[in-house]
């Protein structure tokens, strides 16, 4: 229902909002921009890090180096450096000071001569973060290497074939596509524009109701020979607008920065055209509805501007469940999941994002899953200014 | 004009308002007097047709509020209790944009904006955003967006509460003005000055029932009391609890 009073009003909350310069910087740019530049920054350091610790020169400390000369040859002649160290392995990695310390047990030489398994210790913490793992797995594969080049040649020379240890041969045939891989990199995306599209209308949806009432603005609003459904629609509506608006931009913002992502140093691709964007756009939009509409009830029910951005904010951690589970569940999707709202968009811009091909029906239900209840809610977002006992703050 | 008649409300347990009734009519100036909590927010707020009476029946200009609230508004001009501005938009564009609710044209609400800046004194601050303003200036944009569609009646909740003695001159002035133009202006408030300075009909409302209704002579006449205050006490005390 389009009157003059539901035009009147949303112009004027739209207008009011946007002079009203650092709310528009905190909410719509921010919840814009904020999310793709930190995802990009992430995780081209991420990038960065792992990348360094693969290439540089490998500083491994060496403890009892002297009893394990052939294999210390092996290690420099990989262009390792072996270092000594001036405090126990243990303490080395408590303090950070390495990722790794190989330590020589005093029976290496030993059981090499007898021919039985000479033992060497790998000090490292599993739960280091960064690439520290990276230099572990370096030396485990180079001391791993070195076994098993002298069991070759223990072999040979009793003149058996070290053909025969090899009993079953693992031939790799991975499925993951370079998007695919890539894909794995974009999980957070969906959290983050529907994150954007919370941040964008939460101000909105506050400061028009629970903030208009505070104000002491909301009676006279209301002595106008207009009907309360048409003001709260065109509050609602502005509300909603300002919630596409930085769903938008978060695209934008996306679209962007997806050049600068470190694809090809890490073995994958993503590309998104327009029109992927577009079908993400489409899916989002009901929800903007819905979005809108529930911080218009909660703001409602709140009895100040504070108390209502402090609900609301709980409320902005829904989303994050489903972002969640699709994050660490694998989930088969099945069509009825295209009608829970929040869900569905997260499937369908999962599958975008993979390269998949989605149904036309899959979308469609998507839409009007997530259309229906927002429209359900709004309805009841208009109609509760109609119980008196919502006029006063007193 | 304005007629109640024997309207009602209670909140829970407590009944704040019992069939209260008056008349307000064109030309006069009508005061609802009563003491803080006497329930004069609440009958107004049922006159203004915010919120429904449980009993008794509202009309303004022969249209009955409960049946057609937003005509009787549309009858009305409401300077309410609650007079927050927004205080991101101009002076002028807060009266603007309640006659745009009003369904006046943009040239009637400029005409009309600028008519009222000039008879309340606004034109100094008129065009500036009313963050920050004082309890006066803020008072009369309340009232000007309240009058912008040239309402027959005027009905103000205490409007020269907190305000100095110049700006509570200029609100009385412009309330005299209005009156000798044929409006029907009805009042509440809680300051005797006030009401004896300015109002011709006088209901007096305490714990929510009305006490006595006339001019200031007959209360003083009724009451045998010498001045409005000494009136307004004995009258609300007669039920001898005090």
């Amino acid at each position: 229902m389009i009157t003059k009073a539901f035009k009147t009003v949303f112009f004027k909350e739209v207008m009011e909002n946007l002079r009203d310069k650092r709310t528009l910087m905190s909410s719509v740019i921010m919840g814009s921009f904020m999310g793709p530049l930190f995802a990009l920054g992430m995780i081209s350091m991420t990038a960065q890090m792992g990348k360094e610790k693969a290439e540089k020169q490998l500083e491994l400390p060496v403890i009892n180096m002297q009893f394990a000369q052939n294999l210390e040859k092996h290690l420099l002649s990989n262009d390792v450096k072996i270092l000594t160290l001036d405090k126990t392995p243990e303490a080395a990695i408590k303090d950070k000071d390495h990722d790794v310390v190989l330590e020589i047990d005093e029976s290496f030489s030993d059981a090499m001569q007898a021919g039985t398994p000479a033992k060497v210790k790998v000090y490292y913490d599993a739960s280091a973060k960064g690439a520290a793992n990276v230099s572990v797995r370096r030396v485990k594969a180079l001391i791993n290497g070195y076994s098993s080049s002298i069991g070759a040649m223990r072999l040979q020379l009793r003149g058996v074939s070290p053909n025969l240890m090899n009993v079953v041969k693992i031939e790799n045939h991975d499925q993951a596509t370079s998007q695919s891989k890539g894909a794995q990199l974009m999980l957070f995306l969906p959290y983050f524009l529907i994150m954007g599209l919370f941040v964008g209308s939460m101000y909105l949806a506050i400061d028009t109701t629970a903030g208009e009432k505070e104000r002491k603005s909301l009676e006279p609003l209301f002595l106008n020979p207009v009907s309360r459904t048409s003001i709260l629609s065109g509050k609602l509506a502005a509300t909603v607008s300002f919630g596409l608006l930085t769903l938008i931009l978060t695209l934008i913002a996306f679209k962007l920065t997806l050049p600068f992502y470190p694809m090809k140093k890490l073995g994958m691709s993503l590309t998104l055209g327009l029109d992927d964007l577009l079908v993400m756009l489409v899916v989002l939009i009901p929800l903007a509805v819905l979005a809108g509409s529930v911080q218009t009830i909660i703001a409602a029910f709140s009895k100040s501007f504070r108390e209502a951005q402090t609900y609301v904010s709980v409320v902005m951690f829904i989303p994050l469940i489903p972002s969640m589970l699709l994050m660490f569940m694998p989930i088969k999707e099945k069509l009825w999941m295209y009608a829970i709202p929040i869900l569905n968009q997260n499937i369908v811009i999962n599958s975008i994002i993979r390269g998949e091909q989605i149904g036309a029906a899959a979308i469609a239900l998507t839409v009007l899953a997530t259309l229906i209840l927002g429209l359900a809610l709004a309805w009841f977002a208009v109609r509760l200014y109609n119980k008196e006992s919502m006029l006063f703050t007193d | 004009m304005i007629h109640v008649d024997q309207i009602s409300k209670s909140f829970g347990e407590v009944q704040a308002v019992k069939n209260v009734s008056l008349t307000a009519e064109d030309g006069k100036i009508t005061a609802l007097l009563g003491a803080n909590g006497a329930g004069k927010t609440t009958s107004m707020r049922m006159i203004y047709a915010l919120i429904t009476p449980e009993t008794g029946h509202v009309t303004v200009d022969g249209i009955d509020s409960k049946n057609d609230p937003v005509a009787a508004r549309a009858r009305m001009g409401v300077l309410p209790d609650a007079r927050g501005l927004y205080k991101r938009l101009t002076a002028r564009e807060n009266i603007a944009y309640f006659g745009r609710l009003q369904g006046m044209s943009e040239s009637d609400i400029q005409r009309r904006a600028d008519e009222l800046i000039e008879r309340l004194g606004m034109s100094k601050f008129a065009d500036r955003q009313t963050d920050g303003f004082s309890q006066g200036q803020r008072v009369k944009v309340a009232i000007a967006r309240a009058l912008v569609h040239d309402p027959q009646n005027i009905l103000l909740d205490e409007p020269t509460n907190g305000l100095d003695v110049m700006s509570t001159r200029a609100i009385r002035a412009f309330l005299r003005e209005e009156k000798a133009r044929g409006k029907c202006i009805l009042f509440s408030s809680h300051v005797m000055q006030e009401v004896s300075a300015v109002c011709d009909e006088i209901t007096v409302v305490d714990a929510g029932v009305v006490r006595a209704v006339g001019s200031e002579a007959q209360l003083l006449e009724m009451s045998g009391q010498h001045n409005l205050e000494d009136a307004f006490v004995h009258l609300v005390t007669q039920g001898g609890d005090a």
